[in-house]
Order: C-alpha cells, then sequence, then structure tokens
C-alpha cells in the first residue's frame, strides 16, 4: 500500500510538470495542444544524451531544449501566424514522432540489444525519508519529484501575487487591455508557451530517464494529452492541476499494480484505459468551468 | 479560374514540394541521396502497375478519417478521434465478418456488415456529440481520449473473443474469401472500397453544399449566435454532426479490413486518425478536394515504404513527410491569407485612384 502512494506519486510527476505547464500557457490564452509532442521529443531528447554522454543532468537539460524548440515551432505558428491551435498541435505531434524514430536510426543505427541507461536515481532524504509511511512515499523519490514540490507553490504564487501572474492572466482574459497598458500581447504569448515547452521536455524525460531507462516511440502513449485534461479539469489552476494528477497518477499505479500482480479479476486493458476512462468521465461531470476568456482564439489588433 | 481556388492550390503545391524537400533533406544523415530515393520512388510507382495501385489502396481510409474530420469541422467542432472510431468500425465489420461468413450471399452479407459498422461508429461518435450538447464537455478533449478507450477495446477484444484459433498472435482468424470486398483491377490490391469512398465523399459534399441540414451546420459553424437566433438547435446538430462523423471512420474499418487485410491484426493503420486531419486541412475541409489530398497521402505511404525497401531510409520518414507537409499547408493558409490582403489592398487603391 505504501509502495502503490509512493508509485502513484512518481507516475504523477511528470503530469504535475505537463499541466501546470499548460495552467501557465493557458492563461495567457494558448492551449499548448503540441504537449504530447513536446513529451515526446524530451523523453528522446534526454534519452539520447544520457546515452551518449553518461549524465542525467545533461539528459534533463537537452529535454528541456529540445521541449522548449518543439514549443517555438508551435508558438511561431499560432501566435505570429495565427494558425489554429489544435490543428497545428496535430500536425506537430505527427512530425516529431517521425523525428523521433528517425534520429534514434540515425544516431544509433539498428542495434542488436535494446538500448537501455540506470534512471534517476532515488535520493533519499536524510532525516525526512526515514518518517514512517509519510517519509516512503514523499521523500524516497528521484529528484525531478522534488523539483515539483517546488514548482506548485512556486507557481501558485507567481500567477496570483506577482505582476508577471497577473499579466499572464490578463493576457488571456483581456489582450486587448493588455494590449493598451503598453504590454506586447503576442509576446508574452510566445514566451509562456516556451515555458511550457521546458516544463513538458522535462515532463517527457521523465518517462524515458526518470524511470523507465529506455525510449521507444510509444513511450509517452497519450500521457501529454493527459496532461493536457488535467489542466481543464483542474480549472486552470495549479492547485486543481496538483490534485488532478495525483488522482490520474494512482489511477496508473494501481493499473501498474494490478496488471503485475498477475491475478486477473477484470481485463488489464481497463486499467490501461483507465486514466482515459477518467478523463471522460471528468470532462462530462464537471459543470461550472472557469475557462480563460480568449483561450484558443489568436490576438489580432485592430488597426 | 476564381483567384482564391488558384491561390490554394498554388499554395498546397508549394506546401507539399516544400515538405517533401525538407524531408528529403533529411535523408542526407543517412548518408542517403534523397535526388536517387525519389527518383527510385517514381519509377518504381509509374512503373509498376501494383504499386501504383496500391497508392489508392492506401488513400482509401484515409478518404474516410478525413471526411470525419473535415464534417464536424465545418460545424466548428473537432473530431480528433477518427482513429478511435476507425477501430470501433474495424472490430464491427470483423465480428460481423466471421460470424456471417459464407452463410448469406455476399452482396448481402457485405451490405449488412457495412451497415452494421456505420451504426456503430455513429453511436461512437455520437456519444462524443452527446457530452458535448448536453453536458457542455469539450468535444475535443473527449474524442481525444476516446481514442485510446477504443484501442484498448481493441486488445482486449483481440486477445479473448476474437483471438485467432491458433491463439499465437493477438490477431483474429483470417476472413471467409465470401466477406472480402471485389477486386476491381486484376492483379493489385485495389478493391471496390476506393470507389465506394469517392461515392461517399460526393454525397458528403452534397449533404454539405445541397441539403438543409448540411446549411444547418455550416450556419452553427460560421456564426452560432445566428443560427441560435435563426431556431436552429445547435445542441441537436452536434449529435448529427458527430454520428455523421463517427459513421464515417468506421467506414475505413470496414474498407480496411473486408478489402486489405482480410482479418484484424493488432496496431495496424495507427495514423490514419491524424493523416486524416491533415489531409482535411490539405483540402480546405472540401469533400472533393479530400479525394485528391488522399491520394497524395496515399502515395507518401506507398512512396515511403518503397524507399524502406530499396533504399534502406527507415518507415519512419512517412510520417517526417505527412508532418512537413502538414506544418508547411498550415503556413499556407498565412500566406493565403496575406496574398489576400494585399489584393484587397489593390483593388481599393485602384478604386480611390480613379
Amino acid at each position: 500500500m505504501i509502495n502503490l502512494l509512493a508509485r502513484a506519486l512518481m507516475m504523477s510527476t511528470p503530469l504535475l510538470y505537463g499541466s501546470i505547464a499548460e495552467v501557465y500557457a493557458e492563461r495567457t490564452g494558448m492551449m499548448v495542444t503540441a504537449i504530447e509532442g513536446i513529451f515526446l521529443m524530451g523523453a528522446w531528447g534526454g534519452f539520447v544524451v544520457t546515452y551518449l554522454t553518461g549524465n542525467l543532468f545533461w539528459g534533463v537539460m537537452t529535454a528541456m531544449l529540445v521541449g522548449v524548440l518543439t514549443a517555438a515551432l508551435y508558438g511561431w505558428i499560432t501566435v505570429y501566424l495565427k494558425q489554429h491551435q489544435v490543428v497545428t498541435g496535430v500536425a506537430i505531434n505527427t512530425l516529431v514522432l517521425g523525428l523521433s524514430a528517425f534520429f534514434m536510426r540515425v544516431i544509433f543505427g539498428i542495434p542488436i540489444t535494446p538500448l537501455t541507461i540506470d534512471p534517476l536515481p532515488h535520493i533519499h532524504i536524510p532525516v525526512l525519508s526515514k518518517i514512517p509511511v509519510l517519509g516512503v512515499i514523499l521523500f524516497q523519490q528521484n529528484i525531478l519529484t522534488y523539483i515539483v514540490y517546488l514548482i506548485i507553490p512556486l507557481s501558485y504564487f507567481v500567477l496570483y501575487k506577482t505582476s508577471v501572474g497577473l499579466i499572464i492572466r490578463s493576457t488571456g482574459e483581456n489582450p486587448e487591455a493588455v494590449d493598451v497598458a503598453g504590454l506586447p500581447v503576442e509576446r508574452i504569448r510566445f514566451l509562456v508557451v516556451l515555458l511550457a515547452g521546458a516544463l513538458g521536455g522535462v515532463a517527457g524525460s521523465f518517462y524515458s530517464i526518470g524511470f523507465l531507462g529506455l525510449f521507444t516511440t510509444n513511450i509517452i502513449g497519450g500521457r501529454g494529452w493527459i496532461a493536457f485534461a488535467i489542466c481543464f479539469l483542474g480549472n486552470w489552476n495549479p492547485r486543481g492541476a496538483f490534485f488532478g494528477a495525483l488522482i490520474f497518477g494512482l489511477a496508473e499505479a494501481v493499473g501498474i499494480y494490478i496488471q503485475s500482480s498477475g491475478v486477473e479479476l477484470l481485463p488489464n486493458e481497463l486499467f490501461i484505459a483507465l486514466p482515459y476512462i477518467l478523463t471522460i468521465v471528468l470532462t462530462v461531470a464537471r459543470r461550472s468551468f472557469n475557462v480563460p476568456a480568449k483561450l484558443g482564439i489568436p490576438y489580432k489588433k485592430e488597426n | 479560374m476564381n483567384e482564391k481556388l488558384r491561390d490554394l492550390i498554388l499554395t498546397d503545391i508549394a506546401a507539399v514540394l516544400l515538405g517533401l524537400i525538407l524531408s528529403g533533406l533529411l535523408m542526407l544523415f543517412l548518408d542517403k541521396n534523397p535526388i536517387q530515393a525519389y527518383s527510385v520512388l517514381f519509377t518504381s510507382v509509374l512503373n509498376d502497375k501494383y504499386t501504383f495501385a496500391e497508392i489508392f489502396v492506401k488513400a482509401t481510409p484515409l478518404i474516410f478519417t478525413a471526411l470525419a474530420f473535415a464534417f464536424t469541422f465545418k460545424a466548428n467542432l473537432f473530431n480528433i478521434g477518427a482513429q478511435g472510431q476507425f477501430y470501433i468500425g474495424a472490430i464491427i465489420s470483423v465480428a460481423m465478418s466471421l460470424f456471417l461468413g459464407d452463410s448469406i450471399p455476399r452482396g448481402l452479407a457485405l451490405i449488412i456488415i457495412f451497415a452494421l459498422t456505420i451504426v456503430g461508429g455513429a453511436l461512437w461518435g455520437g456519444l462524443i456529440g452527446l457530452a458535448k450538447a448536453r453536458f457542455k464537455a469539450n468535444e475535443f478533449l473527449v474524442s481525444m481520449m476516446s481514442t485510446y478507450v477504443a484501442l484498448a477495446i481493441m486488445n482486449y477484444l483481440l486477445r479473448t473473443k476474437l483471438l485467432e484459433t491458433k491463439m499465437e498472435y493477438p490477431q483474429t482468424d483470417p476472413l471467409n474469401p465470401s466477406v472480402w470486398l471485389p477486386i476491381f483491377i486484376p492483379g493489385t490490391r485495389l478493391h471496390i472500397g476506393f470507389i465506394l469512398a469517392v461515392v461517399v465523399a460526393i454525397g458528403i459534399w452534397v449533404l454539405l453544399y445541397k441539403t438543409p441540414i448540411g446549411y444547418r451546420i455550416r450556419v452553427v459553424g460560421m456564426n452560432p449566435d445566428a443560427a441560435r437566433l435563426a431556431g436552429i438547435s445547435a445542441s441537436k446538430l452536434y449529435v448529427i454532426a458527430f454520428m455523421i462523423s463517427g459513421g464515417l471512420a468506421a467506414m475505413a474499418g470496414f474498407t480496411e479490413v473486408n478489402g486489405v487485410q482480410h482479418m484484424l491484426v493488432q496496431g495496424f493503420n495507427t495514423d490514419i486518425g491524424p493523416a486524416g486531419l491533415g489531409i482535411a486541412i490539405l483540402a480546405n475541409a472540401n469533400p472533393i478536394g479530400i479525394i485528391f489530398a488522399s491520394i497524395l497521402f496515399g502515395a507518401l505511404k506507398v512512396g515511403g515504404t518503397i524507399m524502406g525497401q530499396m533504399s534502406g531510409i527507415p518507415a519512419s520518414i512517412i510520417e517526417i513527410m505527412q508532418g512537413f507537409v502538414m506544418i508547411f499547408v498550415i503556413m499556407s493558409y498565412f500566406v493565403r491569407n496575406e496574398i489576400d490582403v494585399r489584393r484587397e489592398k489593390r483593388k481599393l487603391r485602384k478604386v480611390v485612384g480613379q
């Protein structure tokens, strides 16, 4: 049970990075529908560089970089060329699926045995990890999970207590006002999309170098979309994203636990599909949404 | 030719060429000569009847998934779940085909299978529309998630109820030849599903542009407020649009199972949903344009496979070509808009100048 909860927290870590990324971006009116592709590029970049250098730090940094690059392409087309966000996202997701597989081949050829690396180690925090129950769950995780502990309160603070947060939120609610105040709406949106790319890249690397220690092109398998969904379900705020990610992490951990237990009471596929079913149910059940007013709408200056 | 159509065709061609050139440059990373790879591709496509026909075989399911996306797009709805509706269609087609076997005449059997497949896809898709209409759920999100649910259902059935009698691989038994779609060019795999797809595309064009329901769908898409004032119930149309869209995507399952695979295999055609979206965008969501854009994407698929066999270029080049083409097509919307604005300005200046 304790192990299951520790596992749930671990599985929710990348979803947290991803959904916080979406919260920031969507608060400025930008849906980052390329999130699935950003996750995949992060997983790919993180793995490749870690494998080649043997250094997990550079792996995570690369993941961040390729996440930013993918987001930059997305941001350029949607913010500056003002093209449709859903359509652009699907196109980029298709492209990076091909690119990641193609460059695995370019870099590694056709390997005889699957390429693996040692994933990020679990760090036992002195004293705290000795606390019964909670210590195992909270303080025997890897570094990315510890960072996420800081990101959530920080995001909350930035979004609601600082002028930067006010600008971000206003850009999604009333870009005209932001423009009149002399602030560049498009640049704000573009920069926040880049930030989302950095966070999303790290999220993706969690799957390849955070715990699996390998890369396949189906490693993300819709989890970027789940992070996207968590942002919606969490009502576009960091607290909602936090609880949402925990629920989905738990669903995933339970699924893995039941599959590996070997007892088949219900079909395994049901547990694989559980996060997706959960998303549908919650999307349908949830009534009051606090959608940013200009979500998905490009900003066009009146001349 | 009207200026806008000319712009559309010219910018689309430019987008496709740019996509192919960029993909070609990537081949240099593998020390492959892209010019040689592309010329091998063209000669083998043009010299070989089987390969040439294969383009249309690959285009067939794409026409359906592209129509599925385009149809809801016209109502300003996003059905990103065509992949899942295709899986549902494939499941129903294979189950019914195995069940019917050669018990009834081919024509009757095929009609029954086709009809039930559409019903299944329409129900699956209709649920998304219902979630949107009744609960104001985000249809984009729900349709995206429904694909993964459909995939899980298919994988479950493939290892239980539909598992082959040898029980070796997660796939079904081969279908009885009496429920195969007839081949219409001997010596190839080109089956009448392609003709069906073309007919359906024309039918969808008629439905959208020549019938009251199509008119209502377009009005809701273009201006929901005006639609409401005109007494058009948007929520009812959401359900109808998604039912039709789901039915269209499911048809791809029918033509793939009964026309090409003659069985259901785990993990086949995993990208026709996203590709369909790209095609719909390339064709500006026009059903007739979709036929041609699908043939182009079919050619990319066949071409990618040939390059793999002849030049040792990995199959991922197909997704790269599709992805680049899609991205350049999206950019071409921007370019066309710019051209349009400039043209209007020129006209205005002329008028003012006089």
